[in-house]
């Protein structure tokens, strides 16, 4: 950031990857995809950007927030079969049940740093994800929950269908340009400077004044509960939520979207990362069994030589700095 | 009136004891030096000042009220500021954002996540007076990563004098500087004299004579003698330490 | 529950916790010198099972009159010989895997994490495009299989066999640690590699053997838990997490710690399952966070890489 100047609330790339996303609907089909693919994307991306929110711009390396996912779709979930079936009541309810579950994670760890974070994250994931699996009477066990049904939206004066692909993108499009333009505004705010400060030096920051850990709990349980929405819109788009989300294995994918896409150097990287990733499984998938083994080697290929990342090539060498104490 | 006392600190590391009965008084409006020859427990005695360690016995006053064992965060929220001897700085921050980070301003907005971090006009004029006050002028936008040696020094103390302190440990500033350095460096601590507070603690005597207003030596984790430069020259403890080769 | 109803649920916790310490043992050998999260350690692990699944069924790419001569071998000598070779086999994957890690050593133990990470997620592939997704058993000789009645119960016979084949394993490591020069220069490494090599000995070699020596100790309780778990693409994933915790519980950097650790999460493990049969490997999670909660390094740690 340059001294003393504030930054634009609305960016060049920012308006250009709203558009680009725009237009998904209208060619998909025509380059060999399907429609859902599109809906994935998004949700994947709104969820990659959530996470990076501590993994990048906090240097929080949670490897357990599959579990934050996984509650907002139990929550949306529970909420529609069991409550109100309302679109944005139940949108809530999934921020709200994943934000419970990141607040208690946040109380447990927040005063943590670097490998034991992960360790305690994974620890932690690992309790949610064998909750879903064991509680059969709430979560429906391994089959998870099925029945989980497309709500439409209420507008007030109009009623939007959302029971098409289409529409559900046009629909999950509108919240990633919500959940991006404040995230954006998030990481530039005197909350988002003092957690850039604090990834940096965690002693200093303690030393100017600041109360670190409920900085670090605040970030967390911010980062659960979009993570949670977009756990509740994956629901609503599966028809169903299934403990699978919260496993190791999702959290790692999600990690390595994160990665992959350049989520240490710049903000759109998730983004980026999560579109390599699903579009990865389906193109590689369609040509061998076994995509991970490809899409493995890659990430560990990244690891080892490029860790900024893929948006750190797209980036000017001058400001693609080592991360440091990620 | 002494704005900061510790009355008899202990503290030991597992069987080690390395502060032993310390008393200490720092007096408004006067520069404070700490001196002692290396291990001799001023970095330790610091950070038990400043709140990095708990005393296993012992008191310390500030302003009236006691903060024994209080978090730095706390500590630094009522009015101490410290630098440090190794360079402790946010790396890849600008120098500006360095300072501006640490201003009272804009902790007081920490908890706004959607507003302009750094748009307040006066805080950001804040900012570039200070980087001024240290010579940092025309540095604001530079990455603290990637700064002289001597600069990043600077920015040290202007990262503590950002939270504007009552009082304010330097600890060790002229280390690892060239004479060039600590001559700029003493010109910028006798500017803060007089406006701030000021406990430093250096090994460089030269230095520490020449500004203090007094002094006091610790070694083996005790003081052994305190007084103003001129007594401490006539003292023959430090006369017969190596300390004192240049009284 | 009365005391002798404990007692089978006891008993099989010391058995399942001395198997858990032999596993978590590797990890933290290569956490220890290496200061490098393996979380392909139960990737590791998962290739000893199928290997020795391989070896003792036996379903090799060997010439048919080889495969039928071998076939016709008895069980035992089979079971022998996969306890033995498997972890061979496994050898070069450590190899591989260090060589890999090589970049990340002196930049932040996160990027080992997820280097090992992704390696984890590449190996548990190959498995499903080499033996499928579906579950194998290892057949156990007849001698060390069944069960017996004692005290009125039924007790696995395996169980014990497998609880004794780890206590020997960790034995062996133990011996090479603390009686042999490999050993002493391994522990002088984990606290300054600079004077391993002032010392004049080669720094990369002793990092691969750790790593080899922490490969092949996976695999041994790969074969060794095979017959109890069952054989199946995830579960690397499933056997590095209570290695791991065991780690964090015991504390990182002591082998007792580890071995306590060990114990200790078997035993919890198996008196909940006394009372919640289904929810007893939740117990394990909640006993990591209770201890680390009061205790930041866990019950024997010094300061380590993992405060980084």
């Amino acid at each position: 950031m340059r001294s003393g100047h504030t930054v634009p609330t609305l960016t060049p790339v920012m308006i250009a990857v709203w558009a680009a996303f725009a237009t998904v609907p209208l060619w998909i089909e025509h380059v060999g995809l399907y429609q859902y693919l599109g809906v994935e994307v998004l949700i994947f991306a709104t969820y990659a950007l959530a996470y990076n929110l501590v993994l990048g711009h906090s240097g929080l390396p949670s490897f357990g927030h599959g579990a934050f996912f996984g509650l907002g779709a139990y929550g949306f979930g529970l909420a529609q079969l069991n409550l109100v079936p309302d679109l944005w009541f139940c949108l809530g309810a999934a921020v709200a049940t994943a934000s419970a579950g990141g607040t208690l994670v946040a109380a447990f760890i927040s005063h943590r740093r670097g490998i034991y974070y992960s360790l305690l994250t994974i620890a932690f994931g690992q309790v949610f994800w064998f909750i879903a699996i064991k509680w059969h009477t709430v979560t429906g066990g391994e089959d998870g929950l099925l029945k989980i049904e497309r709500l439409p939206v209420q507008l007030g004066v109009a009623t939007v269908d959302l029971s098409h692909n289409v529409s559900l993108f046009y629909f999950v499009l509108a919240i990633f340009v919500v959940v991006s333009l404040l995230l954006w505004r998030l990481v530039h705010s005197p909350f988002g400077r003092i957690l850039r400060a604090i990834k940096q030096n965690e002693t200093r920051a303690r030393f100017v004044g600041y109360d670190v850990w409920r900085y670090k709990a605040a970030v967390l349980i911010l980062s659960a509960g979009l993570s949670g929405l977009a756990g509740g819109l994956f629901a609503m788009a599966q028809a169903s939520a299934f403990p699978d989300v919260m496993s190791l294995h999702y959290s790692g994918y999600i990690v390595m979207m994160t990665l992959v896409g350049g989520g240490l150097v710049t903000f759109w990287g998730p983004v980026l990362g999560a579109i390599v990733f699903l579009l990865a499984r389906d193109v590689i998938g369609a040509f061998t069994t076994g995509w991970m083994l490809w899409f493995g080697m890659l990430f560990v290929a990244l690891v080892i030589y490029k860790p900024e990342g893929l948006g750190g090539m797209f980036l000017r060498p001058a400001r693609t700095k080592r991360p440091e104490a990620t | 009136m002494a704005l900061f006392e510790a009355h008899e600190l202990h503290l030991r590391f597992g069987d080690r004891v390395v502060l032993e009965d310390i008393s200490l008084s720092f007096e408004v409006g006067r520069l404070s030096g700490i001196m002692g020859p290396n291990g001799a427990g001023k970095t330790t005695c610091f950070n038990v000042l400043t709140g990095r360690y708990r005393p296993d016995r012992g008191r310390v006053v500030f302003d009236g009220a006691d903060i024994t064992g209080r978090s730095p965060q706390a500590i630094s929220r009522l009015g101490i500021a410290r630098s440090f001897q190794l360079m402790n700085l946010f790396d890849e921050f600008t120098a500006f954002e360095n300072v501006a980070i640490a201003l009272p301003e804009t902790r007081r907005r920490g908890a706004d996540p959607i507003g302009q971090a750094y748009r307040d006009s006066a805080l950001v004029g804040e900012a570039h007076e200070i980087l001024v006050n240290v010579g940092l002028g025309d540095r604001a936008g530079q990455i603290a990563k990637s700064l002289p040696y001597g600069e990043r020094r600077a920015l040290e103390i202007a990262v503590a004098l950002a939270s504007r302190p009552k009082l304010l440990f330097l600890d060790e500033p002229t280390a690892g500087l060239g004479s060039d350095g600590r001559a700029r460096l003493a010109d910028l601590v006798r500017k803060l004299k007089g406006a701030v507070t000021l406990v430093v603690i250096e090994h460089d005597m030269e230095f520490l004579f020449s500004l203090a207003d007094v002094i006091s030596v610790i070694h083996w984790g005790q003081v052994i003698a305190q007084g103003s430069p001129a007594d401490l020259r006539a003292n023959p403890w430090v006369r017969n330490s190596n300390l004192g080769k240049l009284a | 529950m009365s005391i002798i109803g404990l007692l089978p649920h006891l008993v099989n916790g010391v058995a399942l916790g001395l198997l858990f310490a032999l596993l978590a043992l590797g990890f933290m050998l290569i956490l220890g010198l290496m200061e490098q999260i393996n979380l392909a350690h139960g990737s590791l692990f998962a290739l000893g099972a199928y290997f020795a699944y391989a070896i003792a069924t036996p379903r090799l790419p060997l010439p048919p009159d080889l495969l039928q001569a071998w076939a016709a071998a008895p069980l035992g000598w089979r079971f022998a010989a996969a306890v033995f070779v498997a972890p061979v086999l496994v050898a070069p994957f450590g190899v591989v895997l260090e060589r890999l890690m090589r970049r990340t050593y002196g930049r932040d133990p996160l990027y080992g994490l997820l280097l090992t990470f992704g390696a984890a997620m590449v190996i548990e592939e190959l498995i499903r495009i080499v033996w499928g997704t579906r579950d194998y058993m290892l057949p156990v000789p007849r001698g060390i299989s069944g069960g017996f009645l004692m005290l009125d119960l039924v007790w696995s016979t395996y169980r014990f066999w497998a609880a004794g084949f780890a206590v020997i394993a960790m034995a062996v490591v133990w011996l090479v640690i603390e009686r042999t020069r490999f050993g002493a220069l391994v522990k002088a490494g984990a606290h300054d590699s600079e004077i391993v090599q002032a010392l004049g000995h080669d720094l990369e070699k002793l990092r691969v053997g750790v790593f080899v020596l922490g490969t092949m100790m996976a695999a041994v309780a790969g074969v060794i838990l095979a017959p109890v778990w069952g054989i199946r693409p995830h579960m690397g994933v499933d056997a590095v997490i209570p290695a791991f915790v065991i780690i964090v519980l015991g504390g990182v950097g002591s082998f007792w710690g580890a071995v306590l650790g060990g114990l200790l999460v078997g035993m919890v493990v198996g008196l909940a399952g006394a009372y919640a049969s289904e929810w007893s490997m939740l117990s394990m999670y909640l006993l990591l966070i209770l201890v680390v909660t009061f205790r930041s390094r866990g019950l024997f740690g010094k300061k380590s890489v993992l405060e980084a």
